[in-house]
């Protein structure tokens, strides 16, 4: 086999030690002749390759990775390899995100016996990344800074701005459960800095509850805050207690909940981060949020916002005495306008009626999406490159997540793992959010809050958004946080992958 | 004082003229977002509206080098290694254009650690000596502004050197300091003087709109007293998210961490980097044996406020609040946090 | 200390490491610069920034005594990532220095005074510095004591310094451990018994006198109280503190107690300057 001509491409190799490796020392013993390029990087099995692994050794400079372990079925582990497959077939379909070839990315199987295999595939794959050339760089990347005024997607459902007839039963729900002294907190939100801005409200006492309100301006999600409260309530028990005492039961957490709310907390009870017992959830039906920085961007931002008010579809701001009168279909959060669970899809307690939801309903693709699905791979990296450029680290968006639980331990803030560095580049910056998007494959609610939270107006969101739709196209339509005891499709594996089917490399 | 009057159509040029031989940092349109990029010329003109994060990286920046190291192995006698340390301190002359006063004063703000301190930052130092700052005096400032409670205001002249004001047809530009004078003397632009009128007549219908003044007097012995309250503390933290948005947001936030990437073996070395950190974070002040002073977020925010509105006035110059009054924690802040809301209430009895 | 660029390092060779017990080494350094070592001045009590390259930088004090500039002798106990690369260090290894950053002990207030040094553990490695500074200068001083404890021998550090220490005519040396051990034969000046406790044994008089207490945050919450109980006076009785740090120069605004930050305004406090600060050690 004549050796390819040209200058060598750099492609990496994670190799499953028991078949792959040995497949690869089987091609090396049989003298077998391969292309170079390939450099292996031995796991233990394929089921230890995290995705990040290739997305890290694409996104610094390797031409294609291949990821190469037992055949289904054989894993020297029994099960890595069926966790493998989900994982890797996840990367393969986010990679174009954010313009990355797909095809550079390959995962395959291949056995120890199967020697004169792996040299084909090996040869098959080196020639196609040479067929594709180097990989573009992201500093070669044009960037893309403003996208074009995107056309709101229409809601899928009838957005309200009507008060909920339903909140004094709310409140009194609240009162009788904070009487009672069984919970540490309750939180819900409460009138903010002016008229145009909720805040979260933290209720310790019956009469805190005065001061909930409830309407478009709750953008903030209670769910947020679950996982730490319960620790906070826990160490409430502790006080006073001598060691060999019992510890008594920690006090539970109250929340006010939206449809989205709720499917944090029901995603959180899917992983068992969270005990059933320990929250109590305070539901009534959502008829819609609004995008506040729209409203501000509409009015101006130096007007001075006395009130808002609103009735049905007709939202009413009043500023500097004058009289704005816009529509929820056109400022309502893009989550809103593909959201079919209004109601908690699990509560403790159900204020007033449920808000009534379209049979068959089927939301439109939300707009960044259609967006980004009409780029090219080329503009798609230029469009990350100029969002990214603008990022400031902060890491507001991990926090706003409901999901992000790891806080102190973050691999943001890790020196071992050593993920990332300080340093102020699009490759850093980005790979955080790749990270963050990665970790929440097929556990992201898609509450939007990383999007809202963001000081700087990237659309994190929507590689959150691009993964999620990977996962219900691959797990049958899949969403989490609606079924407390579904199993989150990355925390589990079929033997048979309905989706998933064996890829084949032209030429091997 | 020097005044001279650019016309709109004019602005162009003359940045034009500058950034011959000074970067121009301008405020530019990103996505949602208004940041400071460098302008070259023919670039679309700046945007002239308060920026979304405040201009500090110009003296500042999120990362940069403070040491490149390197150790290579003596080729006479392979026991020793010889390590070799550089400081890349040089920075480049830079005009700040059409930032707002509340930045410059955080520029200001900045200078009481980084050159007044007990040892002087000679990276910082470089690059505020480089530094040539023209702001602009607000026309309509925000809902959320508060400069006039800090002892600051819409057209207040620290920390700048040229104000900018827009009146009928183009900006008043007037030398606030030498360096101002020295900008405005090589300008070439004509005499301004007789639009003075107009300009303090914007200027003082911009004060005009701002919240009405709050007394703060009382927040650094208010804050004093409130410091073992940790049920307000608590109370005023709850919501919060401990991200660094208002840190990073802030004109005046000065904290940072340093790290090291590379080995100093390896071909290239490796570089001590400084990046912006922000104290909301739990692992700000943990120790490596472990305690950690302000492993609770109210214990942050405490540090936070009292920080900016208690121990600013006891080390700096002016006993100035370390605050500009620029309103963008509580823009910014996922949880919208108001800042004014917790020293006021600190300040109540 | 790099004048020009305080957050510039000097190059500096280890020429000799001393395995002090399981978790703590001291280390011998002498500025790569000769010109530089030879006008090296610091005064006791100040502490320096030792930077592994590619690992990071970590604050310890300067525990030789100026008096002595052989070297200068930094003692680091593993804790963290810093911390374990430096134990790695053998002679002949470069290291970065900036020094010396900080306050120092107030050594010309006690002139005239007697000094009782009490040490726990680590705490020993900033005692020692002023302890011999002083004791070199011994004219100036009334009687210098030191009540020194650890666990146990084993954890006692400066092993090869006590042995001097204990017949040393200008210091009235105690040393004491928590449990009785092995070998160790009780007398005078070896006790067994909690630093607090030896200490009202010890019943140093607080008039004129100074004591200088530093340890791991119980021995001194303890013994400070002891110290209260025999009547110091909080303007006579120091410490330092220690914070996380990264500049050590004042300016990247971590280690602050109230409007004080320790890296400059200490690492050196009296109980009664602490007792000015908000509590939030």
């Amino acid at each position: 086999m004549p050796v390819l001509t040209g200058k060598e491409l750099r492609i990496v190799g994670f190799l499953c030690n028991w078949c792959s490796y040995g497949g690869a020392d089987t091609a090396g013993v049989a003298r077998a002749t391969q292309p170079t390029d390939l450099r292996i990087i031995r796991v233990p099995c394929s089921g230890r390759v995290n995705p990040l692994f290739p997305l890290k050794a694409l996104m610094n400079g390797a031409d294609g990775v291949l990821v190469s372990g037992c055949h289904p079925r054989d894993c020297h582990y029994s099960e890595g390899n069926f966790y493998a497959r989900r994982r890797l077939e996840l990367l393969k379909e986010f990679l174009p995100v954010i313009g990355i070839d797909p095809a550079r990315f390959e995962y395959t199987w291949v056995s120890a016996s199967e020697g004169q295999r792996w040299q084909q595939v090996v040869t098959a794959f080196t020639e196609r990344i040479h067929k594709l050339g180097p990989a573009p760089k992201f500093d070669d990347a044009a960037p893309i800074y403003d996208m074009p005024a995107l056309a709101p997607a229409a809601p899928v459902r009838t957005l309200s701005c009507s008060p909920n007839p339903a909140l004094d039963e709310l409140k009194t729900q609240l009162r009788e459960a904070l009487a009672e002294g069984r919970l540490f907190c309750a939180v819900g939100w409460q009138q903010g800095f002016d008229a145009l801005h909720a805040t979260p409200l933290y209720m310790r006492k019956p009469e805190d509850v005065d001061k909930l309100v409830w309407g478009p301006l709750n953008v903030h999600s209670t769910a947020n805050m679950l996982f730490q409260l319960i620790k906070d309530a826990q160490a409430a028990a502790m006080v006073g207690v001598k060691r060999g005492d019992p510890v008594p039961p920690a006090k539970k957490i109250g929340l006010v909940v939206k449809g989205c709310d709720a499917r944090g907390v029901i995603e959180l009870l899917q992983e068992k981060l969270v005990d059933r017992e320990a929250v109590e959830l305070f539901a009534m039906g959502c008829n819609g949020t609004v995008n506040v920085e729209a409203i501000r961007a509409t009015i101006g931002p130096a007007a001075r916002v006395e009130s808002v008010t609103g009735e049905g579809d007709v939202l009413k701001v009043v500023a500097d005495g004058k009289e704005h009168t816009l529509s929820m279909k056109d400022v309502a959060q893009d989550k809103c306008r593909s959201c079919l669970v209004p109601n908690a899809p699990l509560f403790d307690h159900f204020a007033g009626q449920p808000v009534a939801v379209p049979e068959n309903a089927k939301p439109a693709p939300a707009a960044v999406l259609k967006y980004l699905d009409g780029l090219t791979l080329s503009e798609r990296m230029g469009f990350w490159k100029g969002q990214i450029e603008r990022c400031i680290r902060c890491h507001a968006c991990r926090n706003a997540c409901p999901m992000c639980v790891c806080r102190e331990v973050c691999v943001a803030d890790s020196r071992d793992p050593h993920w990332l560095t300080q340093e102020d580049t699009v490759t850093n910056k980005l790979f955080f959010q790749l990270i963050h998007a990665l970790h929440l494959a097929g556990r992201c609610t898609g509450c939007g809050e990383c999007n809202r939270a963001c000081p700087m107006g990237i659309p994190v969101g929507a590689l959150k958004l691009y993964a999620g739709r990977i996962v219900g196209q691959l797990f049958d339509g899949y969403s989490a946080g609606l079924d407390p005891d579904a199993k989150p499709p990355f925390l589990g594996f079929e033997v048979e992958e309905k989706n998933i089917h064996e890829r084949h490399i032209e030429g091997a | 004082m020097t005044i001279r009057f650019l016309t709109t159509d004019g602005l162009a040029q003359w940045l034009a003229k500058v950034s011959e031989t000074r970067r121009v940092l301008a405020p530019r349109k990103e996505g949602k977002s208004v940041v400071f990029r460098q302008w070259k010329a023919g670039d679309p003109e700046p945007v002239l509206a308060k920026a979304t994060i405040a201009p500090k990286a110009a003296v500042f920046p999120p990362c940069e080098t403070l040491v490149q190291y390197k150790s290579v192995k003596d080729a006479e006698d392979l026991s020793k290694t010889n390590l070799t340390l550089e400081a890349p301190t040089q920075a480049e002359p830079t005009l700040l254009f059409a930032c707002r006063p509340c930045d410059a004063r955080g520029i200001l703000a900045l200078d009481t650690p980084y050159l007044n301190g007990r040892f002087k930052d000679p990276y910082y130092a470089a690059r505020r000596a480089a530094t040539v700052v023209v702001s602009h005096t607000c026309d309509t400032p925000s809902p959320t502004c508060f400069c006039t409670w800090v002892g600051a205001g819409p057209a207040n002249p620290e920390g700048s050197d040229v104000l900018m004001t827009s009146v009928d047809g183009g900006f008043v530009l007037e030398a606030v300091s030498e360096n101002g004078e020295a900008l405005l003397a090589e300008s070439g632009l004509p005499d301004g003087a007789d639009k003075m009128d107009q300009a303090r007549a914007t200027r003082t219908n911009a004060a005009k709109r701002i919240t009405a003044r709050k007394d703060l007097s009382k927040a650094p012995e208010r804050l004093k007293a409130r410091f073992t309250d940790m049920a307000f503390w608590i109370e005023q933290t709850a919501k919060c998210l401990s991200c660094g948005a208002c840190t990073f947001m802030c004109p005046t936030c000065q904290c940072f961490t340093i790290t090291d990437e590379g080995e100093a073996a390896s071909e290239k070395g490796g570089q001590r980097l400084r990046s912006w950190d922000y104290c909301m974070s739990p692992m700000f002040t943990r120790e490596a044996s472990g305690h950690n002073p302000r492993m609770a977020k109210a214990e942050r925010m405490r540090n936070r406020v009292s920080h900016k509105y208690w121990y600013a006035t006891e080390y700096t110059k002016d006993h100035h609040f370390s605050c500009t009054g620029c309103g963008r924690c509580i823009v910014q802040c996922p949880v919208s946090l108001d800042i004014r809301e917790i020293v006021l209430k600190a300040i109540e009895e | 200390m790099n004048e020009h660029n305080p957050l510039l390092p000097e190059v500096a060779t280890v020429i000799e490491t001393i395995q002090e017990t399981h978790n703590i080494k001291t280390f011998r350094v002498r500025l790569d610069d000769e010109e530089r070592m030879a006008a090296f001045h610091f005064e006791p009590g100040q502490v320096g920034q030792l930077s592994l390259f590619g690992v990071g930088e970590s604050t310890f004090v300067i525990n030789s005594s100026p008096t002595r500039m052989d070297y200068l002798q930094f003692s680091v106990m593993k804790a963290g990532e810093v911390t374990t690369a430096l134990h790695k260090l053998n002679a002949g290894d470069k290291v970065g220095v900036r020094a010396p950053l900080g306050n120092w002990f107030p050594y010309n207030d006690w002139k005239g005074k007697n000094v009782f040094f009490i040490g726990g553990g680590i705490g020993m490695a900033p005692i020692r510095t002023i302890m011999l500074y002083l004791m070199d200068n011994k004219k100036n001083y009334g009687k210098i004591s030191l009540l020194y404890g650890a666990r146990s021998p084993a954890d006692l550090s400066f092993k090869e310094d006590i042995k001097g220490w204990l017949t040393d005519k200008k210091l009235d040396c105690t040393l004491t451990i928590d449990n009785p051990a092995e070998g160790w034969e009780i007398d005078a000046k070896h006790r067994v018994g909690l630093i607090p406790n030896v200490l009202k044994e010890l019943a140093p008089k607080p008039d004129n006198c100074v004591a200088v207490l530093c340890g791991p945050p119980i021995m001194i919450k303890f013994t400070l109280m002891a110290l209260k109980e025999l009547k110091f006076p909080d303007e006579n009785i120091f410490t330092t503190l220690e914070k996380r740090m990264k500049c050590g120069i004042g300016i990247c605004g971590r280690c602050n107690i109230g409007g004080k930050l320790v890296c400059v305004d200490g690492p050196v406090f009296s109980y009664a300057q602490l007792a000015q600060l908000p509590p939030e050690l």
